[in-house]
């Protein structure tokens, strides 16, 4: 790694404050220093060059699971292993569970943090590898585009078709959780969903959190009746990002499906709210015509490039078996 | 531009298998470098060197994480274990004793991460199901055994009544 | 006492006359009937201990005062000229010791047409410079302050784009390797044209990488004139000659040690630029240096196993009898010829089969991607995968059971040179076992619950695994009766320390824990050959017995005189010395050697040639059963029966892993290894993140149906290799399993999920 400077606040305020462009002490390359499982990893492949780490494990920003009946809050710091453990999470909102259970391996769950995973970088190895420029890094074109885009987006893809490697964010977005953000302005809260937008323009960021801003905490509201799961597709058993992953959440009256939330991963540069397959699952009856519905609705202006069709197929299957899983 | 900053250094204090040690190190000094080169336990190993492969896995405060990519400074006023501290002076760990029986070693590159994240997960879990024994160890790569006596060994030091999950 | 023969091989040519030296012992081989005591169980590992608490060093971990840390500037291009190089900034950065670059390193011949440092790049990855520095880090940095003008030159990625005509040329000649290699049997074009039955189809397998967890690399440090190597190398004299050939140095002042190693599987046979390069810096800064390659390195410029094209056709009657074999093999070399690619593809479609039409032709295609290099059982997992994907087809169009027609066609000899087999029944063995404990039924129809459907499939294979001389070993015995087994192999992980003490405890009469084996070192070993091609345990075992025995003579010699008897009326074992026939006349060996002390008794030993006239195999044959999910194209392997002919078994648990390891490798092979290259010549996935390999979920059960048995006509101990051999036919074995369960037929490496999805689609009548 190339040399930087470390530093480890004890407050809120101090970190904000070095993490702001402009302010006192703050010199316009500081990042945030969580779990460091992607923020070292880019370092260390020298995609990412901060002059400075601001450790913000040190400063009491909440972490651990406090239940708040009827719903959850899950500080941002806490691990991945802590939410997958925890028995409310299993036993209240299993899309949550899930997703943490399938996600990375044992060593990086017992340190990567929930806030580190909504807010990690793609995994797509054109931007990974240095040797390669790329869009999303400030190049002229995805060289993903028309290259080796079998790992790619089918989804909302252009000017970047990396896909959103999170397993956990489709979760939450499905589980309509909320996140508490502060920057320098204070403190706001947002749905998960809305922290998240396809790059664009001079935003080569997947996400619209500030980069002085922290994602304190997630609050998740009230189960109510409601059903999830998280299925993922890999190359392997286990232990690989997905090619594709889908949250599903069914809250049923009687036959009929009262709720829906489909929100597929590894498929889009965002964790890809399915509103069309949602709405041909509101109000229908319960069963395979209308699994059959939202799954194909779910991949509804879907734009596979060279390498990647068979993603429409696969994440078609996992919304059929997700559904059908709910609902027996 | 390639203008090279002076590298500064911090002092930290850790414990390293149950004995206090200070050092002083950069803020990009890896755990696994200092393990390696500073402390000379070479029980930890390089292979992957993005925490993807399991083979520098050590236990920090009991819980496994991969040294090659975890800074230094974060070890902190933690407590480190590395394989080098597993036995009991000159009595081998029992998960030691049946590696070596049930012929789980090959190479030998990933034994050392292998053992401490078993050693972790009978810690949690004394008596996994053969499936859970697997997924845990999902993030130790072999390259050699086909894992099946690994896990026969792991499994040989798990508590009688081997749970479901 | 051994006999020297010597043979003078006339070249003919004018060039230098060879000569082949082979030590013939006349000692009896262990056969079924000789009763073993050490050699047959399942020891644990001797260097199990080491392992298991961190302390066993590896080529890294060699503790030196003052080490430097090595990094290697590597080209970002393709194809490229170096117009020039800078790198004052970097030797002037505090705590760079040493630079090495094309300006600066001696003109050292590197590959067939090249230089250690050379001005011409042919991949991204090949070397351009080399520093060596206080830390990895300071070498970092040194790295990026090198500044290097490349002129980009034409280039070409993959198998199929280097042969088109207009391909721009890797080097001047062109993109072959040379003229194909042609062999020819019988007329295979007539026969095909006559056959009744012709399945004509092209196969693809895929470049995979080794992904050793220990990536090659070295420790090197001079003491003077005389040279220190801890090298990760499957031949550690191999390594010696190099070096000392390239830096002019006296082989005896040139020392290669290697005490553990973190996998080779064939990519760590050959002495690759490291070491010298290690060694370069090492004597420029005065200091040791340690030189181990990153994991990209590592998958970008130190091997991997060759794609392959292979177009095969089969003529045979309606009864199942081949009446040819013929295939046309391209295969990707990359940019360089290292010298140990053992990639003989055509060689398992001369022999696995008995055929009177055979004609293979197999040419190497320079690309600009990494140079290939051997890799488990070269060639044959590249070649079995098309040929027994080929007689499924051949079976499914006979409607024929795929174990019968491999009956049909069964081989006795070697059909290459006419020379029948010492065990031309072990395959057949292996086909009984494995049906037997697989449960194999030709009737059996696929089966499956909803989108997962269940289906068999088999394939065979042949290996050779003969070891060969020369090989050589010492045993010495200690006054206090314990014994030391000298020899210049090396474990490269798979067990040949725990093997070769039994072997010797075993003929020393001693128990295992009275016998230390040393190994891997050059200064203090007698020469073996390179551990690879399976051959190091049918090597280098019979060298061992041959030393153990000379030993047992002298002792059994010495005994003989305390004990007033005849030496051939003594026997020997668990260390105690006794008379036949009169048991309260015994000593231990102890006694003997204490008393005969300081004479130490001293035994030679050395590998004995091969059999005249008959050819030495091993032979195997593996029975899967997977599931195929069709709607996410995933396989699962649910369970393998592998068996697999290797003569004497010397360690159960030692073969076992061979064979679990192996078909662990195949599972990936078959699955998901697969080396993703970028048009632009860069490859996407040098990372253990993106190059899957398989992880404990990922492995089936696996049943090894052993088939123990000596095969004395190989050599003194029985013992043929089996550290290659269970990966060739895991992956047909799965392919054809595949087809039995969704009727869809893969002939491309590996069967990803986006393989078998985009294949089902194309495939399906109707959408399910």
């Amino acid at each position: 790694m190339r040399p930087f400077a470390y530093a480890s606040p004890r407050t809120a305020d101090e970190i904000i404050a070095l993490l702001t462009p402009g302010s006192a002490g703050a010199d316009g390359a500081s990042r945030p220093l969580a779990g460091g499982t992607d923020l070292l990893t880019l370092m260390k492949a020298d995609v990412a060059t901060p002059s400075r780490l601001v450790d913000i494990k040190r400063a009491g920003l909440p972490k651990g699971i406090e239940e708040t009946p009827p719903g959850l809050v899950v500080g941002g710091l806490t691990t991945l292993a802590q939410i997958e453990t925890h028995p409310a999470v299993r036993a209240r909102y299993p899309a949550l569970a899930e997703a943490t259970a399938v996600a990375a391996t044992a060593q990086l769950r017992n340190v990567a943090t929930v806030a580190g995973n909504l807010l990690q970088r793609p995994r797509c190895w054109y931007f990974r590898n240095p040797r390669i420029a790329c869009w999303l890094k400030g190049g002229d074109h995805c060289p993903a585009r028309d290259g080796e885009n079998q790992l790619h987006a089918i989804l909302g893809g252009g000017p970047c078709h990396a896909v959103h490697p999170s397993d956990v964010a489709p979760a939450l977005v499905a589980l309509d959780a909320d996140a508490r953000l502060r920057g320098p302005g204070g403190e706001r809260t947002v749905p998960v969903e809305g922290l998240f937008a396809a790059p664009e323009g001079g935003r080569r960021r997947e996400t619209l959190v500030g980069s002085d801003e922290l994602l304190l905490a997630l609050r998740l509201p009230p189960a109510d009746g409601s059903r999830s799961t998280y299925l993922k597709s890999m190359d392997r058993k286990v232990w690989a990002f997905a090619l594709a992953g889908v949250a599903a959440r069914l809250r049923l009256d009687g036959r009929r499906v009262a709720e829906a939330r489909i929100v597929l991963g590894g498929v889009a540069p965002v964790p890809w709210r399915a509103h069309e397959a949602e709405r041909a699952l509101e109000g229908a009856e319960a069963g395979p015509a209308a699994w059959d519905r939202a799954a194909n609705a779910a991949l509804t202006g879907a734009a596979p490039l060279r390498h990647n069709a068979y993603k429409l197929p696969l994440a078609r299957a996992l919304v059929r078996r997700a559904l059908e899983s709910l609902a027996t | 531009m390639n203008v090279i900053p002076i590298r500064s250094s911090s002092e930290i204090r850790l414990t390293v298998n149950g004995r206090p040690v200070t050092l002083e190190v950069r803020p990009e000094a890896l755990l696994l470098d200092v393990l390696r080169d500073r402390l000379q336990l070479k029980g930890a190993r390089r292979s992957c060197d993005m925490q993807v492969c399991g083979a520098c896995t050590v236990l920090v405060d009991g819980a496994p994480v991969s040294a090659c990519t975890y800074l230094a400074v974060e070890a902190d006023g933690r407590e480190v274990l590395t394989v080098e501290g597993l036995a009991d002076g000159d009595r081998l760990d029992p998960l030691q004793e049946a590696f070596i029986e049930h012929g789980a070693v090959q190479c030998g590159f990933c034994t050392a991460g292998m053992l401490l994240t078993a050693k972790a997960l009978l810690a949690e879990e004394p008596s996994p199901s053969p499936a859970r024994v697997a997924e845990y160890l999902r993030g130790n790569l072999c390259r050699c055994t086909g894992y099946r006596k690994i896990l026969d060994a792991i499994l040989a030091c798990a508590a009688p009544g081997g749970g479901t999950r | 006492m051994p006999r020297l023969h010597v043979d003078r091989l006339r070249s003919g040519d004018g060039s230098e006359d060879e000569y082949r030296v082979v030590e013939r012992t006349g000692l009896a081989a262990w056969d079924a009937t000789t009763a073993l005591t050490v050699v047959g169980r399942p020891y644990p590992r001797v260097e199990g201990a080491e392992k298991v608490t961190g302390r066993a060093c590896y080529a890294g971990d060699v503790r030196l005062a003052g080490l430097l840390h090595a990094r290697v500037l590597r080209s970002p291009l393709p194809h490229a000229r170096i117009r020039r190089i800078d790198t004052a900034a970097a030797e002037a950065l505090p705590g760079v010791h040493a630079v090495l670059g094309t300006h600066s390193a001696p003109a050292i011949r590197w590959y067939p047409d090249g230089l250690l440092f050379d001005r011409t790049l042919r991949f991204v990855g090949d070397e351009v410079a080399a520093v060596a520095a206080e830390s990895e880090e300071t070498a970092a940095d040194a790295l990026r302050l090198v500044a290097v003008e490349y002129e980009p030159l034409p280039f070409v990625v993959g198998l199929e784009a280097a042969l088109r005509p207009e391909a721009p040329p890797v080097r001047e000649g062109g993109n072959l390797v040379g003229p194909p290699k042609v062999y020819a049997r019988g007329d295979a074009e007539a026969a095909l044209r006559e056959a009744p039955v012709v399945i004509d189809e092209t196969y693809t397998t895929q470049t995979a990488l080794h992904n050793c967890l220990e990536p090659h690399g070295c420790t090197a440090t001079w003491d003077g004139e005389r040279l220190t190597l801890w090298d990760s190398t499957q031949s550690v004299f191999d390594v010696r000659e190099r070096v000392a050939e390239t830096l002019g140095l006296p082989e005896h002042r040139v020392r290669v040690i290697k005490h553990h190693m973190g996998g080779g599987f064939g990519s760590k046979q050959i002495a690759w630029k490291h070491a010298v390069i290690a060694a370069l810096l090492a004597r420029r800064a005065g200091r040791p240096v340690r030189l181990m390659l990153d994991r990209e390195a590592e998958n970008l410029a130190a091997g991997n196993r060759n794609a392959t094209r292979q177009r095969v056709r089969l003529g045979a009657t309606r009864d199942g009898t081949l009446t040819a074999i013929s295939a046309r093999i391209e295969q990707d070399t990359g940019a360089y010829l290292v010298g140990g690619e053992g990639s003989n593809t055509s060689a398992i479609y001369q022999t696995l089969y008995r055929c009177p039409n055979v004609t293979t032709e197999q040419v190497g295609v320079y690309t600009n991607t990494g140079p290939a290099v051997a890799f488990r059982a070269p060639g044959h997992v590249e070649g079995a995968f098309a040929l027994e994907s080929a007689m499924d087809e051949l079976a499914r169009a006979l409607d024929m059971d795929p174990l019968a027609l491999r009956l049909r066609n069964y081989a006795e000899a070697d059909q290459r040179r006419g020379r029948p087999y010492t065990t031309p029944d072990g395959l057949r063995l292996c086909y009984e076992r494995a049906a037997a404990e697989f449960g194999w039924r030709r009737d059996r129809r696929p089966s499956g619950q909803g989108s997962r459907r269940r289906g068999i499939g088999m394939a065979a294979h042949d290996w050779g695994g003969s070891g060969y001389p020369p090989g050589y070993a010492w045993v010495k015995l200690n006054g206090d009766g314990s014994a030391e087994v000298v020899t210049g192999t090396q474990d490269i992980g798979t067990g040949t320390r725990t093997g070769l003490t039994q072997i010797a405890a075993e003929e020393l009469g001693l128990p295992l824990e009275r016998v230390l084996l040393h190994l891997g070192d050059t200064a203090t070993g007698v020469y073996a050959p390179v551990s690879a091609g399976s051959a190091t345990q049918a090597t280098i075992g019979p060298a061992v017995r041959a030393a153990a025995a000379e030993a047992r003579r002298q002792l059994l010699e010495a005994a003989a005189t305390m004990l007033e008897a005849a030496p051939a009326d003594l026997q020997l074992r668990e260390g105690t010395i006794r008379v036949a026939g009169a048991p309260d006349r015994a000593l231990d060996v102890a006694d003997v050697t204490r008393r005969i002390a300081p004479h130490m008794i001293q035994g030679h030993g050395a590998r004995g040639p091969n059999p005249d006239g008959k050819a030495v195999r091993t032979f195997g044959a593996q029975c899967v059963e997977v599931e195929v999910d069709v709607d996410t194209g995933e396989v699962s392997v649910l369970r393998v029966v592998a068996s697999h002919e290797c003569g004497r078994i010397v360690n159960p648990t030692l073969v076992d892993s061979q064979v679990l390891g192996a078909v662990t490798q195949g599972v990936g092979f078959a699955l998901m290894e697969e080396r993703v290259v970028d048009a632009g010549g860069v490859v996407l996935n040098a990372n253990l993140e993106e190059y899957k390999v398989p992880t404990a979920p990922d492995v089936p059960a696996v049943v090894h149906a052993r088939v123990d048995r000596p095969d004395p006509e190989a050599n003194a101990t029985g013992a043929k290799g089996i550290g290659e051999p269970p990966l060739v036919p895991t992956a047909p074995a799965i392919a054809n399993a595949v087809f039995d369960a969704v009727g869809v037929r893969i002939r491309h490496t590996p069967l990803s999920r986006r393989r078998l999805l985009a294949a089902l689609a194309a495939h399906r009548p109707e959408p399910a």
